[in-house]
């Protein structure tokens, strides 16, 4: 009887042994994964949050801690004439490679998603999409570069807006093509059968329901077009300048607090255009 | 009776409409395809005729095998791995929390957060970096501030010096960089795979006995394996080619292989090796491609992602 009751008394106390450790584990565990992730976005914010606190530095060169703080770097961004120039050019680059960007990706992932075509002739395609996402992107655009200029097409702007089209391509196309697989087929089918023709099935049907993932796509693309700056650098010659050209240009001068304010400006631009994306079309 | 005739008509009317919407479909491939085509496809044309050019010699290779680039090429790469791996590292363990232990409603906004900067300027981020690590920067003046060391140390722009012949690991600044640029692809790549992850698994094997770490090796890694692969395929070419992250934050000993080929042509102005370089290297990224395909296991993990 006695020895019944012990054995139980024990089992209750390594159960309850059993149970401290596993909540220790918990905790060690638990510790370790927000310790990894508290790291992760301290690492991918602390430097912005950094060159935030020193654009507001009185000197030009800020000395840390900083002796003041002044806004006057972000008043000589906006009203530096080279500057406002790579603003323009980048924004109108930008706008124009969204839209039509998206237009192309919306025609390639109506193919890959769901064009009566033969299946190779659609992997074909998604593949020669994809490419700029594999092949590296100095390998893409001194080939670009090489070809406009053995072609005699010359650098500039129409050179530049090419290669930003392609370079955004993958990204509208995979964006739209996984909304798109998601759309139930018979939607179409049912306007079809209703007496809608292809077109006005698509315009009625299919372009609402994928619209929250153009207007993502829109936004993506401005954003990967305004901040692209390799390809831009090999197909720019020396008429063009973008925001991203004259940052780098800057940067190799040497770092100061108009650059800072510079860096802040386009991050917080680009950061409002891709969190509003990801709002409508969450990634993945 | 009526019912099969009827569908009898149906599958011939279908038939008869078949060849209308293909040839509809085809010309909206058509100019997505084009640009694709004329942008990506011949311009890689033009660069292997022009680096086996003037008229047809592999004079332009010859000239790459007796010279510093090989050397070039293979530190590139190897930064390459070494940079992937890190990124791989780090994004194990924080897509596992954000798919299987972060709170509900707070997984879409860290999610978003640490995936924002895909969308940042690289040159900037680069940029933001000087200033952390420069000798007049925020490190060494905390350093410097609390006594701990006399003297600004050497953060940016400083070789490593350990590695094994010409594979070589990225200095201090240079590593950092491009871990902060791409890292965010990574995680998103990672973060699909996680969360397709079926927890239950997890829990089982739990319950089977098994510790973290066989938890880790035998349910999680094979598991997320898709994620990883194709995670890696996306930054490592990038980084191995990476032209602007090195020119800012590298030591001179580091020069990488971007640098090399847009000298060639901005500076040199001598097509022909600049596009040498380029196929050179790219044939030993695809190599390295090809190498990883051929593996059934890396071939079935991407179809099932």
């Amino acid at each position: 009887m006695i020895a019944v009751a012990e054995r139980t008394e024990r089992a209750r106390t390594e159960r309850a042994v059993d149970r401290l450790r596993g909540g220790l584990a918990t905790a060690i565990h638990g510790g370790f994964f927000r310790v990894t992730v508290g790291l992760t976005a301290l690492f991918l914010y602390f430097p912005v949050v950094v060159t935030a606190y020193l654009s507001l530095s009185p000197a030009s060169q800020p000395s840390i801690p900083l002796d003041g703080a002044t806004l006057r770097w972000y008043g000589a961004v906006l009203t530096d004439a080279r500057f406002v120039r790579g603003l323009v050019t980048s924004t109108a680059i930008g706008a124009v490679t969204a839209v039509a960007g998206t237009g192309l990706g919306l025609l390639a992932a109506r193919t890959v998603v769901r064009a009566r075509l033969q299946g190779w002739v659609r992997l074909g395609v998604a593949l020669v999409v994809a490419l700029p996402l594999f092949v590296p992107t100095v390998v893409v655009a001194l080939g670009i570069g090489v070809a406009a200029g053995r072609l005699g097409l010359g650098f500039g702007l129409g050179p530049v807006l090419a290669g930003h089209l392609y370079w955004v391509l993958p990204f509208s196309t995979f964006l739209i093509a996984s909304r798109y697989a998601n759309l139930d087929d018979r939607l179409g089918e049912a306007a079809r059968d209703l007496g809608a023709d292809g077109v006005t099935a698509f315009r009625t049907v299919t372009l609402p329901l994928l619209w929250p993932a153009l207007v993502a796509s829109v936004l993506f693309c401005f954003a990967l077009s305004f901040n692209e700056f390799l390809i831009t650098f090999f197909l720019a010659g020396s008429g063009v300048t973008t925001m991203p050209l004259e940052i780098y240009g800057k940067v190799r001068i040497g770092a100061t607090s108009f650059l800072n304010a510079a860096s802040v400006l386009v991050l917080l631009l680009s950061g409002a255009v891709a969190t509003a994306a990801a709002s409508l079309e969450p990634p993945t | 009776m009526s019912g099969a005739t009827d569908r009898l008509r149906r599958r011939v009317g279908r038939v008869r409409t078949q060849r209308g919407p293909a040839l509809v479909d085809a010309g909206l491939a058509a100019l997505p395809t084009l640009l694709a085509v004329s942008l990506g496809v011949v311009p890689l044309v033009l660069l292997f005729v022009e680096s086996v050019s003037p008229p047809v010699t592999i004079e332009n290779y010859a000239a790459l095998g007796g010279s510093v680039y090989p050397e070039i090429m293979i530190r590139s790469l190897g930064i390459g791995v070494a940079v992937t791996l890190v990124c791989l590292t780090v994004a194990y363990p924080v897509t596992y929390w954000l798919a299987h232990r972060c709170p509900g409603r707070y997984r879409l906004p860290v999610l978003v957060s640490f995936t924002l900067p895909l969308w940042l300027n690289y040159v900037v981020l680069n940029y933001t970096w000087v200033w952390i690590l420069a000798s007049d920067g925020v490190v060494n003046a905390v350093l410097t501030g609390l006594g701990v060391v006399d003297r600004p140390l050497d953060l940016l722009r400083t070789a490593s010096a350990v590695g094994v012949g010409p594979l070589e690991l990225p200095g201090l600044s240079l590593g950092l960089g491009f871990v902060h640029i791409y890292l965010p692809y990574v995680l998103l790549t990672m973060y699909v795979s996680m969360e397709r992850l079926d927890y239950r698994q997890v829990e089982a094997a739990r319950d089977l006995g098994a510790g973290d770490l066989r938890v880790f090796l035998d349910v999680v890694v094979p598991e997320t394996y898709a994620g990883a692969v194709a995670g890696a395929l996306i930054v490592y070419a990038r980084i191995a080619g990476a032209f602007a992250t090195p020119q800012i934050l590298a030591a001179p000993a580091e020069q990488m292989i971007a640098q090399i080929i847009t000298t060639q042509f901005y500076d040199v102005l001598d097509y022909p090796f600049a596009a040498a370089l380029s196929v050179a290297f790219l044939a030993v990224v695809l190599a390295g491609f090809g190498i990883g395909a051929l593996s059934t296991d890396v071939r079935a993990a991407l179809k099932r992602w």
